[in-house]
């Protein structure tokens, strides 16, 4: 190896003890590339788990001294009605299942029109595009704070709107139902909607132009078009698409947080909103990791259900993938 | 057939525009709102233009005793520079091995990894709480910045990418002698710019967004903006103006970085591999 070789940037630690080289004849190295990352990642991610599993076991009292172990007592809990915990966590769950179920249609069905709508040119194409997409860089409480002066029950801009243009009477968004959940779900299309347009545009511009060049030769009309071509060549990301979208909706907090602050009478608190009321109000740790758990393994149960149902309807689409 | 396609271009572009307007008014009433005197926020009919616009409630806002808008907001900038930063090298370092190199364990070590993707978040929120609290890290910058810093998605989004780069590139500079670091600097990293600068972007407004976690962990002067500015909405809850202008401050510098970012935004989405 000639010295000009030598004076190159990447040969600087030839001079380091093997062991911690980087180089082809190490055969430690991928591992040392690996340490911190999984360093950390035993930490954050595998020890907490196990750690969520010990605290929900134990009846864990921020004042006592010691944790007695309590077995499964905390979950216990949750299958007997006469409970406060059984009471208001399947409630709130069944709340959040309510908001998946309203949203989720709306955000999948939502995204793809709005998708459909500016994929075809037309003039200021990405300046809709980009209209579209704006309210996901908020945050939650940025988003919570807006909707909840939009809505006001007397001087929202849309009671303001319906009154002063439409003489219809001010209606009370904020704390009646069903307008509460009306105020919380359209703060929420508008928030993440654009997301799922986005994922829609890439996977609509992946659709070969002769496909549908095809077609008109053979004189589909556009419903033909949409219902033989675009829809069966998005179902991988409509499934991508409901999933994460499924998992999203079911973390609902911020939104009831703020908007509704739960209400009235608790038919917007979202089931992790409880889970933090128990661990973080009530200081009741153990109690709040059991439904933690409980709620996580729900969640996960209903990831791979959707997506063995979801997956089925795939067909080639996803199995003549190469990636 | 040519008027009837005009006819469906105009009624599809009155279509979007009536759908941008309503999707821009919210924030035009945001900022409306924020401009005006208090006594002008709720009158009838409404002011669709501010008649006596005043900067008042950004002042008092900003000049609040028990509102640190500054120090939220520098706490939120340090924290998600923080986070990006360490997010990144951690995603790049373990991608890197991960879609190049070969070696005992490779790939059970990263479908062990994939899998932790599957466990939903509020999993981790307690243990993580009380995790915290064992190392003394409640109100403090760690406890804002590492807890999250093993998510898994950066290293599976740059595993993808690198694994799209040809050998030959690397190859190359092998012969000429590279060590690994060197092929990552030299070879990886500039031909990586695009999907670096994606992950950037999102862990960046990931952790600038985030909620839930900063409204337990951190209180008081420590707190992040978006959780500041709903901490001091108590305050002003009747006093939508200074409220808006709050809201207004506390989303100024995202869409500052989506502004300068947008290209990235979608073609990351794109390139994230979730396009098939």
């Amino acid at each position: 190896m000639d010295r000009a070789t030598r004076n190159r940037g990447w040969e600087r630690n030839e001079r380091r003890p093997r062991v911690f080289q980087f180089s082809e004849s190490n055969p430690l190295s991928p591992y040392l590339f690996l340490i911190p990352h999984a360093a950390l990642f035993l930490l954050f991610t595998v020890y907490p788990i196990g750690f969520g599993v010990y605290v929900s076991l134990h009846r864990w009292d921020v004042l006592a001294s010691t944790q007695p172990f309590v077995g499964l007592e905390f979950y216990r809990r949750l299958l007997d009605p006469n409970t406060v915990q059984f009471q208001f966590f399947w409630k709130t769950l069944l709340n959040t299942l309510l908001f998946v179920a309203v949203s989720v249609p709306l955000l999948v069905g939502g995204a793809l029109s709005l998708a459909l709508l500016v994929n075809r040119p037309i003039s200021g194409r990405g300046f809709f595009r980009a209209v579209f997409f704006a309210p996901n860089i908020f945050a939650v409480s940025v988003v919570g704070l807006v909707w909840r002066w939009v809505l006001d029950n007397q001087a929202g801009l849309v009671n303001i709107v319906l009154d002063e243009y439409l003489g219809v009477r001010p209606i009370n968004f904020i704390t009646e139902q069903p307008w509460a959940w009306l105020s919380i779900i359209l703060a929420t299309l508008w928030w993440t909607v654009g997301f799922n347009m986005v994922i829609y545009l890439a996977a609509l511009q992946g659709i070969p132009k002769t496909y549908y060049e095809a077609a008109e030769l053979d004189g589909a009309s556009t419903w033909a078009k949409f219902s033989h071509i675009t829809w069966p060549l998005l179902s991988p990301t409509t499934v991508f698409v409901v999933i994460t979208t499924v998992i999203a909706s079911f973390q609902l907090f911020g939104q009831s947080l703020i908007i509704t602050g739960g209400g009235p009478s608790r038919s917007t608190q979202s089931v992790i909103m409880y889970i933090t009321e128990e661990g973080f109000s009530n200081f009741q740790f153990s109690s709040a990791a059991a439904m933690a758990m409980v709620l996580g393994l729900i969640m996960m149960l209903f990831t791979v259900v959707q997506f063995r149902a979801l997956a089925r309807d795939i067909g080639m689409g996803a199995k003549g993938d190469a990636r | 057939m040519k008027r009837r396609r005009a006819a469906s271009q105009v009624v599809r572009f009155a279509g979007l525009a009536i759908l941008a307007a309503a999707f821009l008014a919210p924030l035009y009433w945001m900022i409306s709102t924020s401009i005006k005197p208090e006594s002008d926020t709720v009158v009838m009919p409404p002011q669709w233009i501010p008649t006596r616009p005043t900067l008042e409630n950004y002042i008092e806002v900003l000049n609040s005793p028990d509102a640190s808008i500054l120090r939220w907001t520098f706490n939120s900038l340090f924290t998600s520079f923080a986070y990006t930063f360490f997010y990144l090298l951690l995603s790049i370092f373990t991608a890197y091995p991960l879609a190049r190199l070969r070696f005992r364990g490779r790939d059970a070590w990263f479908w062990f990894l994939l899998s932790s993707m599957m466990i939903p978040g509020i999993m981790f929120l307690i243990p993580h709480y009380m995790m915290m609290m064992q190392f003394n890290w409640i109100d403090t910058y760690h406890a804002l910045i590492w807890p999250g810093i093993s998510g898994v998605f950066g290293t599976f989004m740059l595993r993808q990418f690198f694994l799209t780069i040809p050998h030959e590139l690397e190859d190359a500079a092998r012969i000429d002698g590279a060590s690994r670091l060197g092929i990552i600097r030299h070879v990886i990293l500039p031909l990586s710019v695009p999907a670096i600068v994606t992950l950037g972007v999102f862990s960046f407004m990931g952790s600038w967004n985030n909620y839930v976690w900063p409204l337990f962990v951190v209180h008081g002067d420590m707190l992040t903006l978006p959780v500041g500015v709903t901490q001091f909405s108590s305050r002003y809850i009747t006093e939508y103006g200074k409220l808006m202008a709050g809201t207004a401050v506390a989303s100024l510098p995202v869409l500052v970085v989506f502004v300068f970012a947008q290209r990235y935004f979608v073609e990351g989405l794109t390139l994230t591999g979730l396009k098939e």
